[in-house]
């Protein structure tokens, strides 16, 4: 293994390759086709649902991790009755000493290596090099990222961010002869002569473990080149690397697992070979080494022991936007993809977690596709918090904090904003702070900012406006499904002082469907950026701040998805702590709706082509990816859009995913974001549609400056906003942005 | 799509060795009936003149390779103490699943002994032989054979398909360090049963 340079460097490294970009984004597209084709396969064959298998193989390994000592004691005395010796280690250091003793006790000087993520870990390559051995990979994207002198940027797909140009000009410069880009078949054929050799001479082969089948002490490894057959056969000692949480209870147990594996990995219905090794063939040797290196201590944390169920099939990484952005080098440390922002805390340490884990947007597409069902997008906030409070993340951090210690002060936030407003009026257009061309257009600060105008800040915040008796009355509805109803609006802070049309709108909206719309006033922000950035101690003091504010036991609506997401999903997790304010948290995540939900799923439902004005202009819908991934909901808006308001709607590309806004994300790591909203309006170009829909205001400041940077011609409007213009008599309300 | 006309030889045919032929080409292996060894022998004498057979076939149908050898095959079974030398040259080979999963094409072999795997591991073409009799649903059927052998030391695989990667740009190339070709055949015949080896 390469040693892994400073995050600070892998990151700049990724954003300046351009293969990198453009080579994961197609891996991510052709992936997600074909493994929605082979789970739904399976769906089919099996009769039950992806959330029912995920579920029985989660418990099947939660069942291990509940009596894993008793498992492992099988795992080991049926091994070793089969031959093999097992040894357990505890730290890298251990692994790798005992490795090199044995190799150079069987007299060997090289080692033939099926992939193994766990000799990844503990930096088993550079052990042995050091020592005089030499390992050789013999997995094709392995070998090929050794003769690159790089690590795997993929737990499935190695090599993924290579294109076959730099692979080709790679294999001239190592096979001196030359290869021709588009020839992959000449490089394969050309790997497999180069690494026969290698196998039929070595004396020791070293392979991963994909479980470690309790029942009959047998290891499961898996392959599709049929490399790792031959470096576990070929050599006279066998080395098996594997963690402790590989274990399975049985064979049909392992079926199961199988059956997942293929399917999540790479979309196949199962790998080419499936092996089942039971000790050492005749006449060969075999060494189990067991390692530890945090897993126990991942064990013991009940938040963090889910972790332990990954089967390594790197779907998480093929749904990340940030990973198709950066890739593995930046999105991970050794472990890459979601489950890297996750487990690198514990095999490598909180500082080697550190940076990785702040490029997480927090979309929960990883939850949505994962196998084993981890819930990573927790665990990765997790993993932010602890990172956070161990102080030693620098100054970004201090900062963070510090500005939010500030903004859970409501008085303080509404009269600096004030103040702003006021202060930036000359740069105000239409909702977005147009700063002078040279500032971004040169310099530093245009790279980091130039993609993306910034917003304005109102001189006016809705909740002025909003206050009793200074809207006017809207025209009402002719079926009003809330008349008799008092809704408490929950604003959201961005949009109360950045938005405010939104939840102008928004009001006038559920008025006009009869309702009574109150403001309470002491509403401030319902912690989700706190959440987002860590800080949990700060959020959980911004969650009691909401609860107090919406006591009243009405419903709540708020234009903000995001915050439906914090307060009827996070929260309750966040004070699970307290069985009191745990109840009340759910007593209020139980009333609080999001609009679209409060008009299709709750009281406000309102009937087909009662918003219908007679306007057929094409709309397109992205949908906040927190709404499809954490809150459940699926073709909603579009739904309600065609029924409700008689829109024909395009149907947006990648319509679920991440925009790139990503909370602090995109303040803290600009090219990052800057690169999901590029393929996010890349999406949006192609369904050629003039008007762009959502619900998240979060979102919606971040598509308007990204169209507004980028000269597009489209118009990003909230959910509410597009709506209110058809209600009867209806004119624009721009000039409330 | 056309609706295919309705076969009436497909009504003889069990749905269970129909999805396995269907799981099987979806592998890219190719599949086939036959009825006895001698159809074998002539599929293997079809595909080359040096023909490999692995030691735990040939110990239980030593018959086999006379059929080839009288097809003008020179036969290879892997015996020395560098059995990988032996076949490292031979194109074909042929070995015996002990059982075949219908659910995903998948031909389970047993190879405990490198003199075996080496047949099945180095060769361009591979031919697995597995008996209609032995034709299984499910991988836990699979897991069944497995668990009943739980303890003793051995080396089984679920083969589906010949060797393949993806690894360069995810472009799919068949035949890697394993085969480039597999051929499933199943034997329909009066002499279908196989044997498996004692040892």
């Amino acid at each position: 293994m390469t040693e892994l340079r400073s995050f600070g460097e892998r990151y700049a490294t990724a954003l300046a390759d351009p293969d990198v970009r453009g080579g994961l984004t197609a891996f991510q597209r052709g992936w997600r086709v074909s493994r929605d084709a082979a789970i739904g396969a399976l769906e089919e064959q099996e009769g039950r649902s992806f959330a029912e298998l995920r579920a029985e193989l989660a418990a099947i390994k939660d069942r291990v991790l509940a009596d894993w000592e008793h498992h492992l004691d099988t795992f080991t005395a049926n091994a070793t009755a089969a031959g093999a010796e097992v040894v357990r280690v505890a730290t890298p250091g251990e692994a790798n000493a005992l490795i090199t003793e044995r190799m150079r006790a069987a007299g060997a000087d090289l080692v033939v290596k099926g992939k193994s993520m766990v000799s990844e870990e503990i930096g088993l390559n550079t052990h042995l090099e050091a020592a005089g051995l030499i390992p050789v990979e013999t997995d094709l994207g392995e070998w090929i990222l050794q003769l690159a002198g790089e690590t795997p940027s993929h737990l499935v797909m190695p090599a993924i961010h290579k294109r076959k140009e730099v692979v080709a000009a790679l294999f001239e410069r190592v096979l001196e002869r030359p290869f021709p880009p588009d020839d992959i078949d000449r490089m394969v054929k050309a790997a497999r002569t180069e690494l026969r050799e290698r196998f039929l001479s070595s004396s020791v082969g070293l392979s991963g473990a994909n479980a470690l089948i309790a029942e009959g002490g047998a290891i499961l490894l898996v392959c599709n080149e049929g490399n790792n057959r031959m470096s576990v056969a070929l050599p006279q000692l066998h080395v098996v690397t594997a963690g402790i949480e590989k274990l399975l209870p049985t064979y049909a147990d392992a079926m199961r697992q199988v059956r997942l594996l293929g399917r999540s990995a790479t979309g196949q219905p199962i790998t080419v070979y499936t092996n089942f090794l039971t000790g050492p063939r005749p006449g060969q040797e075999q060494l189990i080494v067991l390692l530890d290196n945090g897993r126990t201590a991942m064990a013991a944390d009940p938040d963090m022991a889910a972790a332990l169920r990954c089967i390594r099939c790197g779907s998480c990484a093929n749904v990340c936007p940030p990973y198709g952005v950066v890739g593995g080098h930046a999105f991970g440390h050794v472990y890459t993809g979601a489950i890297g922002l996750v487990n690198t805390a514990f095999h490598h340490g909180l500082e080697a977690a550190a940076g990785p884990q702040s490029l997480c947007v927090s979309c929960g597409a990883c939850a949505t596709v994962c196998p084993v069902e981890i819930p990573l997008p927790v665990q990765i906030l997790e993993v932010r918090e602890r990172v956070a409070r161990d102080g030693r993340a620098g100054t970004a951090t201090t900062l963070t904090r510090a500005a939010l210690r500030a903004f859970q002060h409501r008085l303080l936030v509404d009269l600096g904003l004030r103040a702003v407003g006021v202060a930036t009026t000359p740069l105000r257009r239409d909702g977005v702070t147009v700063l002078p061309g040279r500032l971004t257009t040169r310099g530093p600060l245009a790279q980091r900012v130039g993609w993306r105008t910034p917003p304005a800040v109102a001189p006016r915040p809705a909740r002025d406006t909003l206050r009793a008796g200074r809207l006017e009355e809207p025209p009402r509805l002719a079926d009003q499904p809330l008349a008799g109803r008092t809704v408490q609006l929950f604003l959201q802070c961005v949009s109360d002082r950045l938005a405010p049309a939104i939840p102008i709108a928004a009001a006038k909206l559920l008025r006009a469907a009869g309702a009574r719309v109150t403001v309470p006033r002491e509403q401030h922000c319902c912690g989700l950026p706190a959440y987002d950035s860590g800080e949990q101690d700060a959020a959980r003091a911004m969650v009691r701040q909401t609860m107090a504010a919406l006591a009243d036991g009405a419903d709540v609506v708020t234009p903000a998805s995001s915050c439906l997401a914090m307060l009827g999903h996070d929260a309750p997790y966040l004070l699970r702590g307290d069985v009191a304010e745990l109840e009340r948290a759910q007593e209020l995540a139980g009333r609080v709706y999001d609009l679209i939900g409060y008009l299709t799923a709750g009281p406000g439902r309102l009937p087909a082509g009662s918003l219908d004005d007679g306007d057929r202009t094409p709309v397109t819908v992205h949908r906040f990816c927190q709404a499809s991934t954490t809150l459940g909901r699926g073709d909603a808006i579009e739904a309600f859009l065609r029924d409700v308001a008689g829109a024909p709607v395009v149907p947006l590309p990648e319509a679920g995913e991440c925009c790139g806004f990503g909370g602090s994300t995109s303040v803290r790591n600009p090219e990052l974001s800057a690169g999901i909203l590029d393929r996010k309006l890349g999406c949006v170009d192609r369904t050629d549609a003039s008007v762009l829909i959502t619900d998240n205001p979060g979102c919606i400041l971040h598509l308007r400056g990204g169209v507004h940077a980028s000269g597009r011609r489209v118009e990003v409007l909230h959910l509410a906003e597009y709506l209110v213009r058809r209600l009867p008599g209806a004119t624009s309300t721009s000039q409330e942005r | 799509m056309t609706e295919q006309p309705r076969q009436d030889a497909d009504t003889l045919v069990p749905p269970q060795r129909q999805l396995l032929r269907t799981r099987v080409e979806a592998a890219a292996s190719t599949y086939h009936e036959v009825a006895g060894w001698e159809q074998v022998a002539a599929h293997l004498a079809g595909h080359a003149d040096r023909v490999a057979i692995a030691p735990s076939l040939h110990a239980v149908r030593p018959d086999l390779a006379a059929s080839l050898e009288q097809r003008g095959c020179t036969v290879v079974v892997p015996q020395t103490a560098d059995p990988a030398a032996d076949v490292a040259d031979v194109p074909v080979a042929v070995v015996a699943g002990v059982l075949a999963v219908a659910e995903s094409g998948s031909v389970l072999v047993s190879e405990h002994e490198l003199r075996d795997r080496v047949v099945t591991m180095l060769c361009k073409r591979l031919v697995q032989v597995v008996a209609a009799g032995d034709v299984v649903d499910r991988l836990e059927d699979a897991a069944v054979w497995l668990a009943a052998r739980a303890g003793r030391a051995g080396f089984a695989s679920l083969m589906t398909g010949p060797s393949r990667t993806a690894d360069i740009e995810r472009s799919l190339t068949i035949g890697v360090q394993g085969p480039d070709e597999v051929d499933v055949l199943l034997l329909v015949g009066a002499d279908a049963a196989i044997e498996e080896p004692t040892s």
